[in-house]
């Protein structure tokens, strides 16, 4: 019965002319935002590829210096682009792309690709994300709101009630009918977006993470689950189609428009975040207190005196200017991780306070998903600072370690290529998949629970419906 | 007659429970986004002068060590000689450029809390200072802000429509309107006095909620041209709302079901106000890509490795085209890490500006291109002109960093000499200070105007021919 129910409300809902117009908009929108994603992430990360290459080569190609001048000379790093931001760009345009590995400091990402942008990014990005999570519950909304109120208002509710159609099989059979209707919709877009990521990755589809893929199309069958449930359970209640439609516009332009912004306001006043000033300040303030490196040097320069036994520094077969250079490092590295690590739990924070405001608004616990699964999510950018930074602090170990053996007293020192080659290529990995569920378990939980919520106040309000 | 309209219009609407909803949650949104507009400025500010105090602290910190070295007499290392142009222009000394928040700030946040609003000015290159930015949560910068203009542009149109779209069907559906078009009264006359008083009740809540928001929030009253701001400021609102007024009197006119004419409504807000200036960006991205800034800071980066390789080389041509620095013992001069490093930071500079004009040449085409496509959505214009009356927009950030540009001219045009001639720093006094040169309110009032015009001229058409055409209005049937 139930799938019964679903194929007439198919049939009934391709049969209209609303339904034909709307699918042919968001299908458009949805292809071309995916084609323009697909371009986007191909020229990004094939400049991204040339720069990682060149700065590598620039490295490795530096004439004979002294070890420490090439760690000031330093590397780049550049983020590679994860794949999945052909459907959801996330963050990516608002965090810096490159970071300077130098020596002595742990610097911040630049060029935050948004700030080459005119003002009207600002209305949205027109992603695939976004078509998902903004205009396709808007699609549910409008083929939904009277999917119960209309029979009503026709007459041929009681009917069907009539020929002892239960209420429950009636609302699955509905619900499953509109999932039907816009899984037509999605079906091509999805396709395409296969094949595109298949198109950008050298080594074929599964050369990416295809579970990553797979969860993010659960999380948004699962929204759209939600936004079904929701508007068939209010067309249910309302008194009218009417009155269906007003709650159900209120609450899309609430959860999909105004939730986000609202909310980013609420995390940064219940979590402030310093300014570059204040931060750096404090953050220099702890790098000019030079007393527990001094501290440090004092008792290694003893040790080592009488390991090897000799009066002065010059006299240590090894160059103690090294080691002075690698405790600085080591100092500085606490430093930037206390305030480097206040600063992103702070975000952290502020985007806990996203995840947890999904209780009201399902589309916020989406959207972490959504950034999360595709990898432009802060918590992966974050990743890929503490790797660039390690990469960073390798750098120096193996530079100061060269000048420790190598550097003579009164002697210039100066190494060559086989040093340079001594430091690996950068080479990032991105976290697994099972890393970015647990870190957004909360955001999981709160999808969950409005996914039971909504198919329960369905069918209550399917149970309890008036018939006329 | 209108007048009575008016009356009757007010004591049935004050009686629906509709139109205090509207206005309280209208209010309420309001406050909110002032609220945050206030607490950005305050924060700027606060940034703002955090930096100064830095600023002013390092130079005192600088007097001080120039006098102890000279009642001393003290050697000094010549890398951390405070006296030295080189490392004052460099290091030491660096000087904020800032751009103080506009009168109107509050009002729309706009670009500022994504570009840049201070550098630090040192003989470091012009990239390098630029790629300074404010922190912030990239989330936050994503997501956007929740201010007055985002009430405004997105909130207050969906509710004008809220109160408007049924203003005539619904009279038609209850059969009242065949009853008073019985009395000697033009059907025009009853729309324009049904929107005058919807009008009034709307713009009247926005101008007098934000004028109470920005009296608490502390608007300077005393800066310049602020009277013309918010003159144009109230305009832009008023006309904003006349858009979509002007609409929903058009869409009347069909003589439509409540339930068509609200979704025409909706559907005309959701693709003017979501949908167009989404693909407005999708498309001028997509046109005129702009390539990550990787490609340039690769290119810095062998235009460096070039320059610094030929170092000496490029010091001698450096003296050909500036003769006039070249002192008696120029062959001595060679040798001058300072003044190679001024012939290396120029030779970089060079080579890399024409890679810096491409990203130029792209962000200009994207914003004229958004400068001709904006007449399309009333929602873009708005934005433009809100964020050019508070000062926020990316035509102020560019004055501004026009004259950062200039500026850092003249930071070198006074340290370059000095590093030249071996003279030392005598006064701090005389190293140069940033003063930004607000935006003539005469250039502002030109830009908004023209959005402003752009929003009226739709506003007019639509409004006459939705009268002109309430003359075939279906009253029965």
């Amino acid at each position: 019965m139930v799938l019964r129910i679903a194929r007439k409300e198919l049939v009934e809902m391709m049969r209209d002319g609303r339904f034909r117009v709307l699918s042919a908009i968001v299908l458009a929108v949805s292809l071309v935002s995916l084609l323009a994603g697909w371009k986007h992430y191909t020229d990004l990360s094939r400049q991204h590829e040339t720069a990682a290459a060149s700065t590598r080569e620039q490295w490795v190609n530096q004439p004979e210096k002294n070890p420490h001048s090439a760690a000031h000379y330093g590397v780049y790093a550049f983020k590679p682009k994860s794949q999945l931001a052909i459907v959801d760009t996330g963050i990516d345009p608002y965090m810096g792309v490159a970071v300077w590995l130098e020596a002595h400091r742990q610097n911040e990402f630049k060029y935050r690709p948004a700030q080459d942008r005119t003002a009207v990014q600002r209305f949205g990005e027109m992603t695939a994300g976004e078509v998902l999570q903004v205009l396709l519950p808007l699609f549910v909304v409008l083929m939904t709101f009277s999917a119960f109120s209309g029979e009503r208002e026709q007459g041929t509710l009681r009917q069907l009630l009539s020929l002892g159609v239960r209420r429950r099989d009636l609302m699955m059979g509905k619900a499953l009918g509109i999932a039907a209707a816009l899984g037509l919709v999605l079906v091509p877009s999805v396709i395409m977006g296969v094949v595109a990521m298949a198109l950008t990755l050298e080594g074929g589809l599964l050369a990416g993470d295809p579970m990553r893929a797979v969860l993010l199309v659960a999380v948004y069958a699962a929204y759209f689950a939600v936004m079904i449930a929701l508007a068939l359970g209010v067309s249910a209640w309302a008194a009218s189609s009417r009155l269906a439609l007003v709650i159900l516009l209120s609450f899309w332009f609430t959860n999909s428009l105004i939730a986000s912004r609202a909310v980013s306001d609420l995390a940064s006043a219940l979590h402030p975040t310093p300014s570059a000033i204040e931060f750096q300040q404090a953050m220099q303030a702890d790098l000019d207190d030079r007393a527990p490196v001094q501290r440090r040097l004092d008792e290694r320069r003893a040790a080592l005196l009488r390991e090897y036994n000799v009066d002065t520094i010059d006299a240590l077969p090894i160059a103690f200017s090294g080691i002075s250079l690698q405790e600085g490092e080591e100092y500085a590295n606490l430093v930037f991780d206390r305030h480097y690590g206040r600063l992103f739990d702070l975000y952290d924070r502020q985007n806990r306070v996203h995840q947890l405001a999904g209780v009201v608004a399902p589309m916020l616990a989406v959207r972490s998903l959504s950034m999360g699964l595709a990898g432009t999510d802060f918590l992966q950018h974050r990743d890929f600072i503490r790797a660039a930074e390690d990469y960073r602090r390798d750098i120096q170990r193996i530079l100061n370690g060269d000048i420790v053996r190598n550097q003579k007293p009164g002697q210039v020192y100066l190494a060559g290529r086989a040093l340079w080659e001594e430091v690996p290529p950068f080479d990032y990995e991105a976290p697994a998949t099972s890393w970015v569920l647990a870190a957004y378990t909360t955001s999981l939980l709160v999808l969950g629970l409005w996914m039971a919520a909504a198919v329960a106040w369905m069918l209550r309000a399917g149970a309890t419906a008036r018939v006329d | 007659m209108f007048l009575r309209i008016l009356r009757h219009e007010w004591s049935t609407l004050r009686a629906d429970a509709t139109l205090w909803v509207v206005a309280g949650v209208f209010a309420v949104a309001i406050g909110y986004g002032v609220w945050n507009g206030v607490r950005w400025v305050e924060f700027q500010t606060r940034a703002l002068a955090g930096a100064a105090a830095e600023e002013q602290e390092r130079y005192d910190g600088l007097r001080q060590r120039v006098d102890d070295i000279v009642k001393t007499g003290g050697q000094v290392s010549p890398f951390a000689d405070p006296r030295s142009p080189s490392n004052v222009g460099g290091r030491l000394g660096p000087r904020y450029a800032m751009l103080p928040p506009g009168p109107l700030a509050p009002l729309a946040i706009g670009q500022s809390d994504l570009l840049p609003y201070y550098f630090r000015i040192s003989t470091d290159s012009r990239e390098n200072i630029l790629a300074a930015t404010e922190i912030e949560n990239p989330q936050r910068l994503l997501v956007g802000r929740f201010d007055l203009a985002f009430v405004v542009i997105f909130l207050y149109p969906l509710l004008i429509l809220a109160v408007t779209y049924n203003m005539l069907s619904a009279e038609k559906e209850q059969g009242t309107l065949a009853l008073v078009l019985s009395q000697p009264v033009a059907l025009r006359t009853i729309v324009t006095g049904k929107i005058t008083l919807r009008a009034m009740v709307l713009v009247g809540t926005v101008l007098v909620c934000s004028g109470v928001a920005l009296a608490l929030g502390g608007v300077d009253l005393a800066s310049p041209g602020i009277g013309l701001r918010l003159l144009l400021w109230a305009g832009a609102v008023a006309v904003y709302g006349a858009f979509w007024f002007s609409l929903a009197a058009l869409v009347a006119s069909f003589g439509r079901g409540s339930a068509t004419s609200a979704t025409i409504l909706a559907s005309a807000w959701l693709v003017l106000v979501v949908m167009l200036p989404s693909l407005f960006n999708l498309a001028v991205t997509t046109i005129y890509p702009v390539p990550s800034r990787v490609e340039m800071v690769q290119a810095m980066r062998e235009a460096s490795d070039d320059a610094s390789a030929e170092g000496s080389k490029l010091l001698a041509s450096y003296y050909e085209d500036h003769p006039e620095l070249a002192t008696g013992d120029a062959e001595q001069a060679m040798t001058d890490f300072n003044m190679i490093r001024v012939a290396v930071n120029d030779d970089v500079e060079r080579r890399v500006r024409p890679v810096v004009a491409r990203y130029e040449q792209q962000i200009v085409a994207q914003q004229a291109a958004i400068d001709g496509l904006r007449f399309l959505s009333p929602a873009v214009l708005m934005q433009e002109a809100l964020n050019d009356l508070a000062g926020t927009g990316t035509a102020r950030h560019r004055h501004f960093v026009a004259q950062v540009d200039r500026f850092h001219a003249e930071w070198r045009g006074y340290f370059t000499p000095l590093i030249f001639q071996r003279a030392q720093v005598t006064s701090f006094d005389d190293v140069p200070r940033f003063a930004f040169e607000e935006e003539a309110t005469g250039a502002i009032a030109r830009r908004v105007g023209v959005s402003l015009a752009g929003l009226a001229l739709p506003a007019a058409l639509m409004g006459l021919f939705g009268v002109s055409r309430l003359r075939r209005y279906p009253v029965v049937g």
